[in-house]
């Protein structure tokens, strides 16, 4: 009875929008409590629709619910608006709109000083918030794609949030506004990708509604290069949107940003669409499987070369902005490899396959809530120490354990859940994903490009410990920096709050997976129907616990976390081992080339301004000099020789006379010649 | 109905003529007045379940074996044409209230170029499209050669040439037409009407079509304007005053592709033969006019070029769309024709505005603007979005279409890399319009400029771009009303 009302989650904060947009400067601290109660509200409707949906029996046996209308036709064929409900919509809205409610709440502490600008943000932050549950409830590709936009808009707007009048200075606003343009821009060519993906889905099968294109009936009509190349198209869209190598490097400067955008936006929910993305379309991706061979390298990839810039970076932001990558990297591992299984699996009829798979899409789905909530709560407590010390740049911070002890251990937990301590909530996806790429790599005949992401994924995972603690010793432990020193202390309770509640989830989030959450969020394939998402077989308590610990490779992963913690520990709270040994006093032809992120902004730079700028003078050259420059001079020829440009600009209607009808003398005696000598044959 | 859409404007730019010197304060307002009412007009007309109630007809000059009518007919392919120029007309004058170099001229002008706008987009009658064609480019020439920019003879000339000379060659191609239509129906009266000549296009021979096609479709390219005849856009907009700009990026570039369709497509785009000769060209004139106006843009400095610029562009998408000659080629053609009238408006309101505001509309000489003048950087932004096709505004819908009927297109053609160029346009509308809101609005705050005189946009310059604003938003999130309107036109030019 409540996923009637799905509708209602995202029209609540676009209502929030407009009421904070037009009137926010007459409410309280400038509409800060309308977009929290505005989120508040979606959260507890889709806490009303999730659990109406994974409850009743009414909605089990199709495994989803969908409502559209008729919106427009395009080409025949009607694109309709609607919702479309299944355990991972629930689940996508479910942790989009509680960690915004907290992140809403924290903004009214961190934003607290900034006046009239509140009314902006807070205006911006809920239209972000009604792209991305709309993204969630979307019931096709078209509406989904419109909230897709929605919210590259409002990452645009959020980024360049201090692109002018910063409080910091014009070369931070200057920062702000180019970060905001890159954003808008790389993410756009991702977009771009995407929407040619949709036509050709659109062209070949006649319909983007969900419950059309991920029915097997409909699939198996197509031609599979079509198929192909449509996954294809759609997946540079997730690559653009969830910061993949190559289109990764827009994320790092998009911490110029507030902190809270940089939480909710660039770590916790939109990049998080592109994941959506994938997981939404695997019946399709399923198709073929070089297709979900190439998501599981790029996100592989992704995943160990981010984390390689996160070793030696200074800017606590930028640290974590390079573990969201390394993260998404996971994701699309887990989807990749996961979905590579459950298509070998179909081919082969091998049930042991599909279901191996299945625990792929579920690690994935779940790395994506966990890394929400452990992300999330890193960056709120990154925000809540730039807010006490006024620096980003740790080597300015350190010992700050005693003045800020809500802060520190909170960051702890959320340290020890992303670097996979176990039990913690990051411990069970990544070790699940890790599992779920190495039973890829047992099968013929690409296994061994799986190996080799495997051992990408396991160096990652060394690596992502190791980056974290150095942070957080780096921030917390050893001897105070100059910013440390004069830091205020404490954050106010508003900022405290949401970081013990999110900390909760960063550290139990994981144990969801003891009460049947992978039957919720298992993938069904059907041989000849709809793709769902649900109902499938629950595994029993403690099931993954005994499959992950009678797993040799687990204790391997554990022995790697901890050692990278132990060596975080020696190098960067008791200094008993330089760093400088490692990177030869920086300089290393390795350490720059980290430092300089593999010089991955001259690239684009270059790229940019050659196939951008560069090919836009040589066009505006034509334009002018080739184009303008034979016009003008034929009708200065038309006119007689001297009399030139300078009489053109008399004005003197006279000779222009004549030019014309010379012309249309010459163009009717032309088309004359042509009529009756063409005629005549 | 239908004459007194153009004979409204007509009356209301004679009384305004006379409303000079001490009456010159009451000009604008009685402009406004006759330029609201055609819009109330227009009301009815898009209520009516049946729009060909509206048609009119009288004779005009009808010898023994002559017939030129006063035919006015509105259909789904014209009518939000027509209510776009009924819409921009009124918002132009209350945009340029504050005109105050011989007002009274100045709003003539505007109207009289509404009378020709309006009996171009009503009539059904090639020879009364002809001089109405003629009519509209007259006052648009004096509107720029008295009221423009620094070089405004300059470009007013070129632009009175360039689409003088085409529609000159347009005129050729109507006669070919209306005699080669009289001599297949053997009557002896050689009838301009469009359903006398509609009804012989069949029995044209396909060397006279293919030959005829080109001859219409050269005067109407350059009215669109599509690369290579252009070049008189970008100047004729750098230097025409606001409002001149508005109506011609607006409703005349419109004229162009309503032409097309009209004529060209209607009368031989059943024809395969002409179509494999025409589709191709249409096709690359298409793809290149949208590739080579967003590269253009990129290298502008003046904000109101870079706009003209992309005008070039977005009407390469609706040669696109013409050149697909499908039922959803079209269909989105006619939209993105309305969505670019009124986002083109906005573009160019604000563009203006930059002009009269700062007193320089160079990009380089701004920067930061938006930390002091918030209005005028919000609209422009939405201009901005909307013009580089944010899904929930118009603008997208007529991208999408296109690009999907062009899509479909290629599929069945077996070329679907070509939808590349049509992506990478796509790609690089955001880029200059990203580039040009980073350099103007964002950014540290310029130094070059003297803030003493810069000034916010005032209530009636909010009000005016807020309507079209809204109009934006409301097609953005429903298309289907406009393209419900559209939907009626039978789609003649189509196999």
């Amino acid at each position: 009875m409540f996923v009637e009302y799905t509708w209602l989650v995202p029209l609540i904060p676009a209502l929030c929008f407009a009421i904070v947009g037009f009137f926010g400067r007459r409410t309280p601290a400038c509409g800060g409590y309308i977009a929290i109660v505005g989120a508040a509200a979606s959260f507890v409707i889709a806490c009303l629709v999730s659990y109406d949906f994974w409850t009743s029996d009414a909605y089990a046996g199709p495994g989803y619910v969908e409502e559209h209308i008729k919106w427009f036709s395009l080409g025949g064929h009607d694109v309709n608006i609607g919702y479309y409900v299944d355990s991972l919509s629930c689940l996508m809205m479910l942790f989009a709109s509680f960690i915004s409610t907290l992140i809403f709440i924290y903004s009214l502490g961190y934003m607290g000083d900034q006046g009239d600008k509140r009314r902006r943000y807070f205006a911006e932050v809920a239209l972000f918030l009604t792209g991305m549950l709309g993204l969630a409830a979307s019931s096709n590709m078209v509406e989904m794609f419109i909230f897709w936009e929605i919210m590259g808009l409002c990452s645009y707007l959020l980024i360049g949030f201090w692109g002018f009048d910063h409080p910091g200075g014009e070369d931070m606003a200057d920062n702000a506004a180019s970060a905001a343009k890159k954003a808008f821009l790389v993410t756009r060519a991702g977009d771009v990708c995407l929407m040619g993906g949709m036509f050709i889905l659109y062209q070949a099968m006649g319909s983007l509604d969900y419950s059309v294109i991920f029915n097997q009936a409909n699939l198996s009509a197509v031609d599979g290069d079509t198929l192909a190349l449509a996954s294809l198209l759609i997946f540079g869209g997730a690559i653009g949107k969830s910061a993949q190598f190559p289109l990764m490097d827009w994320l790092p400067d998009a911490m110029a940003g507030p902190t809270t955008v940089s939480a909710l936006i660039h770590a916790a929910t939109m990049v998080k669409a592109g994941v959506y993305l994938v997981a939404r379309c695997l019946p399709l991706f399923c198709q073929n499987e070089e297709v979900l061979l190439f998501v599981a390298v790029i996100g592989g990839f992704t995943a160990f070369f981010a984390a390689t810039m996160a070793m030696n970076n200074m800017n606590i932001k930028k640290v974590l902005a390079y573990s969201t990558l390394s993260q998404l990297g996971y994701m699309f591992l887990s989807l990749g490899a996961g979905g590579y299984l459950i298509c070998l699996g179909i081919k082969d009829g091998n049930a042991e396959l599909v279901a191996a798979g299945a625990v792929g899409y579920i690690a994935g789905c779940l790395h994506m809530a966990n890394h929400a909530f452990f992300k999330a709560l890193l960056f709120l407590c990154s925000g809540s120490v730039i807010h006490s010390c006024g620096t980003e740049d740790m080597r300015l911070m350190g010992g700050l354990g005693k003045k800020m002890p809500i802060t520190s251990i909170t960051m702890l937990i959320g340290c020890l859940s992303i670097a996979g301590f176990p039990f913690f909530s990051g411990f069970w996806s990544k070790d699940l994903v890790i599992e779920t790429v190495f039973e890829a790599g047992e099968t013929d005949p690409l296994g061994w490009v799986f190996m080799i992401v495997w051992f990408l994924a396991i160096v990652t995972a060394f690596m992502t410990a190791f980056y974290m603690f150095r942070l957080w010793f780096m921030t917390f432990r050893g001897e105070a920096g100059p910013n440390a020193e004069h830091a205020h202390g404490e954050s106010p309770k508003s900022m405290t709050m949401p970081l013990m509640i999110l900390s909760v989830f960063a550290f139990g989030f994981g144990f969801v997976l003891l009460t049947g959450f992978d039957g919720l969020l298992e993938l069904v394939p059907s041989a000849t129907g709809l793709w769902t998402v649900g109902n499938g077989a629950a595994e029993g308590v403690g099931h993954y616990m005994g499959e992950l610990f009678t797993n040799p490779y687990t204790y391997l992963t554990i022995a790697l976390v901890l050692l990278a913690i132990g060596l975080a520990y020696l190098m960067y709270c008791k200094r008993s081992v330089s760093p400088g040994i490692v990177s030869k006093d920086g300089k290393s032809w390795l350490y720059r080339a980290v430092a300089n992120r593999w010089y991955m902004p001259e690239i684009y730079d270059q790229v940019s301004w050659k196939l951008g700028y560069g090919v836009a003078r040589g066009v505006d050259f034509f334009d002018r000099d080739i184009i303008d420059g034979t016009v003008n001079g034929l009708s200065n020829a038309v006119v007689g020789g001297g009399e030139s440009v300078s009489k053109m600009q008399d004005g003197n209607v006279h000779t222009y006379s004549t030019v014309v009808v010379a012309g249309i003398i010459l163009l009717f005696a032309a088309s004359l010649v042509l009529f009756f000598v063409f005629g005549g044959i | 109905m239908l004459p007194m859409l153009v004979l409204v404007p007509l009356i209301g730019a004679a009384v305004t003529l006379f409303l000079g010197g001490e009456r010159s304060k009451y000009a604008r307002i009685a402009a406004f007045a006759f330029g609201i009412v055609p819009l109330a007009m227009c009301v009815p007309i898009l209520m009516s379940g049946d729009m060909s109630e509206y048609d009119f007809s009288a004779e005009w000059i009808s010898a023994a074996n002559l017939r030129m009518g006063i035919d006015l007919t509105v259909d789904g392919l014209s009518v939000l044409m027509v209510l776009l120029t009924a819409f921009l007309v009124p918002v132009v004058i209350a945009f340029s209230y504050k005109e105050s170099d011989r007002p009274n001229y100045f709003y003539t002008l505007l109207l009289a170029i509404e009378v020709g706008l309006m009996g171009v987009y009503l009539s059904a009658d090639y020879f009364l499209f002809y001089v109405m064609w003629e009519v509209s480019l007259i006052p648009m020439y004096f509107l720029i050669s008295w009221y423009g920019g620094p070089r405004r003879h300059y470009s007013a000339i070129k632009f009175f040439i360039y689409t003088h000379v085409a529609s000159l060659v347009m005129l050729i191609g109507i006669f070919a037409l209306a005699f080669e239509a009289a001599s297949i129906r053997g009557t002896g009266v050689v009838d301009f009407g469009f359903a006398a000549v509609n009804a012989a296009a069949p029995a044209f021979g396909t060397l006279f079509s293919t030959l005829v096609f080109g001859l219409l479709f050269f005067g109407f390219a350059v009215k669109m304007p599509a690369v290579p005849f252009h070049t008189w856009l970008p100047d004729a907009h750098t230097e025409a005053p606001t409002a001149g700009s508005v109506l011609l990026a607006g409703v005349m570039l419109k004229m162009g592709s309503y032409g097309i369709i009209r004529v060209c497509m209607e009368n031989f785009g059943t024809n395969p033969d002409v179509v494999d000769v025409w589709q191709p060209i249409m096709l690359f004139m298409g793809l290149l006019a949208m590739v080579y106006g967003a590269y253009a843009c990129i290298a502008q400095r003046d904000l109101k070029k870079m706009v003209a610029y992309s005008s070039i562009s977005h009407m390469g998408l609706v040669m696109v769309a013409m050149g697909c000659f499908s039922e959803t080629g079209t269909e989105f053609a006619v939209f993105q024709m309305f969505a670019h009238g009124l986002i083109s408006a906005m573009l160019f309101m604000v563009c203006g505005a930059a002009g009269h505001n700062f007193g320089t509309r160079e990009i380089p000489l701004l920067g930061g603007m938006a930390s002091r003048v918030p209005k005028y950087a919000a609209f422009t932004m939405f201009a901005f979005m909307a013009s580089l096709g944010l899904p929930g505004l118009i603008g997208f819908w007529g991208e999408f279409g296109i690009v999907y009927a062009f899509t479909d297109w290629a599929v069945e053609s077996d070329a679907v890399y070509l939808i590349v160029f049509c992506l990478l346009t796509l790609l690089l509308t955001a880029g200059y319009y990203i580039w040009a809101m980073q350099r103007a609005l964002f950014g540290r705050l310029t130094d070059r400029l003297d803030f003493a005189h810069v000034h916010d946009l005032d209530l009636v310059e909010c009000v005016s771009l807020g309507a079209v604003a809204l109009l934006v938003v409301i097609f953005g999130f429903w298309p289907d009303l406009a393209l419900h309107y559209i939907g009626l036109y039978p789609f003649l030019g189509v196999i």
